[in-house]
């Protein structure tokens, strides 16, 4: 990961939403997985166009699956996590622990 | 969704987003249209609204998105410096047709339809063949700057001719824009 550059939040959630759901991460999957676990409402554009910046600065990858019927003869489009991708998610990630570090109590009081 | 409909869709998703990651959007949008159906979470109405609501809500995240990913700036420069050769164009243009009558209906309908779509959509053509993001930069901006005219009443024509310039004028630089992925491709 370039020097300075930590990942967005609505990044974040989509790379562990893409973590977590493995082999069955695809567009759909990722936007329900988000929506479930954050109760934040999210649109299927979002995730794409995060997804697709993601790959852009290559910490994820996608591959094209089978086309469905259920899906009108479309194919999905499933993701996963590169390596870059999880040392740049694990770097954020402990980015905001360290900056978070003793600050507990005065989420408290707000 | 209609077949005419999703073809429609698909044509502005793919303008937006590579090709592959077009078709599984909607695909993963029927899909869970279908799933929602099925598990009777809600009625079938609100069932495609929800769909609606996913389309909508998509398109400006991913014309942005599309817009950042084709160089900002070039492709902002390249929808701007169109908007202004077609107010030059149409300049030319309406110099050159307008006297030819002195109707006022007819004056405004060359004014209209053949000096501002037809520089419009020129300029679509040019702005996609130079950036293909900057023909929708450009409908946009045509967009605002027809809105401004209506809310403040800027030209001092009738409100029809803005109303009409309004709509097709904001779509004929998509037309140009589709002009030229034809040629392109032929």
């Amino acid at each position: 990961m370039p020097r300075g550059e930590f990942l967005g939040s609505l990044e974040q959630i989509v790379m562990l939403a893409v973590v977590r759901l493995g082999s069955d991460a695809y567009g759909m999957t990722v936007r329900r997985e988000i929506e479930e676990r954050t109760g934040r409402e999210i649109s299927i554009g979002a995730v794409y166009a995060t997804l697709e910046r993601l790959e852009a600065k290559g910490y994820v990858s996608s591959f094209t699956g089978e086309p469905t019927a259920e899906r009108g003869g479309r194919a999905k489009r499933h993701f996963e996590v590169e390596a870059a991708g999880l040392q740049a998610l694990s770097a954020s990630q402990e980015a905001l622990r360290s900056m978070s570090v003793g600050l507990s109590r005065r989420w408290k009081r707000a | 969704m209609s077949p005419s409909t999703v073809v429609r869709v698909q044509w502005i998703l793919t303008w937006l987003l590579p090709s592959a990651h077009a078709e599984a959007l909607l695909g993963d949008l029927l899909e869970e249209r279908r799933l929602r159906l099925q598990l009777h979470v809600s009625s079938p109405a609100s069932v495609a609204r929800w769909h609606w609501m996913q389309l909508a809500l998509s398109l400006p995240v991913l014309l942005w998105a599309s817009f950042y990913r084709r160089s900002s700036f070039l492709t902002l420069g390249t929808a701007v410096v169109s908007y202004l050769a077609a107010g030059g164009v149409v300049f030319v243009l309406r110099a050159a047709l307008l006297p030819m009558t002195t109707s006022t209906f007819a004056r405004t309908v060359i004014d209209v339809l053949l000096c501002g779509v037809l520089a419009m959509t020129a300029a679509g053509y040019v702005a996609a063949s130079i950036r293909p993001g900057a023909a929708p930069l450009l409908a946009v901006l045509v967009l605002v700057a027809m809105s401004m005219m209506m809310a403040f009443d800027l030209a001092g024509v009738p409100l029809w001719y803005e109303g009409s310039f309004l709509v097709i004028g904001s779509l004929a630089p998509i037309a140009g824009a589709a002009l030229s992925r034809r040629w392109r491709k032929a």
